[in-house]
């Protein structure tokens, strides 16, 4: 569904994002995992056009989409829940909501089935997003993600500033997503969780991709050495 | 005095009128158009030119022009203002200070150095009154206010309730994520200039009603405009017409002390304006706070 190959990102002269190639399949759960700074964000923000692309190539559904708008690729399908949610803050959660249906894909998802997959902002629902919590913030931003019925969703940090309970909630309600096809590319930090929900894991490390296999082909303890740097291959890298 | 206030207040609705549209692009496009009041004197010349060889009424030419300048408006944001946003927040300053020399000095070159007016194409409009409690109150500045009011009230609307305007709300507060919501920046800022072209029109017309005209009128209708929308607030067009009124109070109190008062006066309530501005916290200026407070006291109590 996704492919990058040999993509580049860079800001100013700082590649922050060098070479790197993947491969999505539809019906994908994938989790990008590294440390600070090894540009996962960077990455998903290219993916989803919020950054331009410096070389490589990216293609979704088998159409070149290097360079193409944000808003196109959102009418192509792929649409991104930015790191730190990125609502319209002086907009009510209802609006915020509906300007995620602007390109009118069709599709499973409207506003009321938002609010039964999100039942915490039911009550919230004329609430100036700015008012939220972060629990109820990050649902908006999901569910505002989840308004244009994207076929490829792609989640930044979602669990960032949230408390335990609400990042359970968080992911009890993805669950659904899960069930009806959607493919999902995911950061997250906790390592525990991110095998638990996603069927591959990639790990990035200083921009460059160090491992990418499927969750039950590899485990705990190589994900965090590629996370540190001590795996094997990019030693070699190093070298 | 009260005859002076009313008045003022009929010639804040036609500063209002101006300001709108400059406040409105500020706005969404954070871009501060110079050439806002030679574009508004275009218009002037346009719906002059349309009402003389057709013989039609300014209010039917005005109609007419509208849809020219929405046109206008979109090759404005397409072919200058977009290339200039690119090089920073002071290069669509510099290029519409030139796109407003630009204009002036063709208009100048095409109708001479005549002052025009639409006045003559009303009939007795032009100098029919009201006379409300001993108050001679002209029915064309009521018309002027009128029309104000429902060019802002109507933006307004349109920004609160329709999906365009909570587009362009959503591009004005974050150009980024709207574009990751799926929201076409370019086009929203295509539409939000036609639509801010299209006020420009309506207070051309206005201002060629009102009074007269030439080719270098467009530097005090951009000032009146800049100052409506500094003391008003260009955050909220309510409060941009709120700046008009004040503007044009200040002008006539200006006019009142001093035969030659009456330009000063509304820069004086500028700079005070201006200057609060910069040195208070900005809620200082919105209702909300000052109710945000009593409530408070109130629960202290």
């Amino acid at each position: 569904m996704l492919s990058v190959s040999n993509l580049d990102v860079r800001y100013g002269q700082f590649r922050a994002v060098q070479g790197v190639s993947m491969e999505i399949a539809k019906g994908d759960i994938v989790s990008l995992i590294g440390a600070n700074g090894a540009g996962k964000s960077t990455l998903l923000r290219a993916i989803a056009g919020a950054l331009p692309i410096h070389s490589g190539r990216l293609l979704f559904k088998q159409q070149e989409i290097t360079n193409t708008s944000s808003s196109r690729r959102v009418q192509q399908g792929l649409s991104l829940v930015p790191e730190g949610r990125r609502l319209f803050s002086d907009m009510t959660v209802e609006e915020n909501l509906l300007l995620g249906s602007t390109v009118k894909r069709s599709g499973d998802w409207n506003i009321e089935r938002i609010f039964s997959t999100f039942p915490n902002l039911v009550k919230r629902r004329h609430a100036e997003t700015g008012n939220l919590s972060g629990g109820e913030q990050q649902a908006t931003a999901i569910g505002r993600a989840l308004m244009s019925n994207p076929d490829f969703l792609i989640l930044d940090e979602v669990s960032l500033g949230l408390s335990p309970l609400v990042v359970d909630q968080v992911y009890d309600s993805m669950e659904s997503l899960k069930d009806a096809g959607t493919t999902i590319l995911l950061v997250e930090q906790d390592l525990e969780r991110a095998m638990r929900f996603s069927k591959r894991t990639i790990c990035m490390l200083e921009g460059r991709v160090v491992l990418d296999k499927l969750t039950s082909d590899t485990n705990k303890e190589e994900i965090t050495q590629a996370y540190f740097g001590l795996h094997p291959s990019s030693k070699q890298e190093a070298s | 005095m009260m005859n002076s206030l009313v008045q003022a207040i009929l010639l804040g609705g036609y500063y209002a009128l101006v300001a709108c549209g400059l406040a409105f692009m500020f706005q969404v496009m954070r871009i501060i158009n110079l050439a806002h009041g030679s574009l508004a004197i275009l218009s002037a010349y346009l719906v002059w030119e349309i009402t003389d060889a057709l013989a039609l009424s300014p209010f039917i030419s005005v109609l007419m022009i509208l849809p020219i300048m929405a046109i206008i408006g979109l090759l404005l944001q397409r072919v200058i203002l977009e290339r200039a946003t690119k090089g920073g927040e002071l290069l669509p300053v510099l290029t519409t200070f030139g796109l407003a020399i630009v204009i002036d000095n063709l208009l100048f070159q095409q109708f001479g150095a005549n002052t025009r007016s639409l006045s003559p194409y009303l009939g007795d409009l032009s100098w029919e009154s009201y006379e409300i409690f001993g108050l001679w109150i002209g029915k064309l500045p009521v018309i002027v206010l009128i029309t104000a009011i429902v060019v802002i009230g109507g933006l307004d609307l349109v920004l609160r309730f329709t999906p365009l305007g909570r587009q362009i709300r959503a591009t004005a507060f974050d150009p980024d994520t709207a574009g990751l919501v799926g929201i076409d920046a370019r086009k929203i800022a295509a539409i939000s200039a036609a639509i801010a072209m299209m006020t420009v029109a309506i207070s051309g017309t206005a201002l060629g009603l009102r009074g007269t005209f030439d080719a270098y009128a467009g530097g005090p209708q951009l000032l009146f405009a800049f100052e409506a929308t500094i003391i008003g607030g260009a955050s909220s067009l309510w409060g941009v017409f709120l700046g008009g009124i004040i503007l044009a109070i200040a002008q006539s109190i200006g006019a009142l002390i001093h035969p030659q008062g009456f330009l000063l006066g509304g820069h004086f309530m500028f700079l005070i304006f201006l200057f609060a501005r910069i040195y208070f916290n900005r809620d200082v200026f919105s209702l909300k706070h000052w109710f945000a407070k009593r409530n408070k006291g109130e629960n202290a109590a």
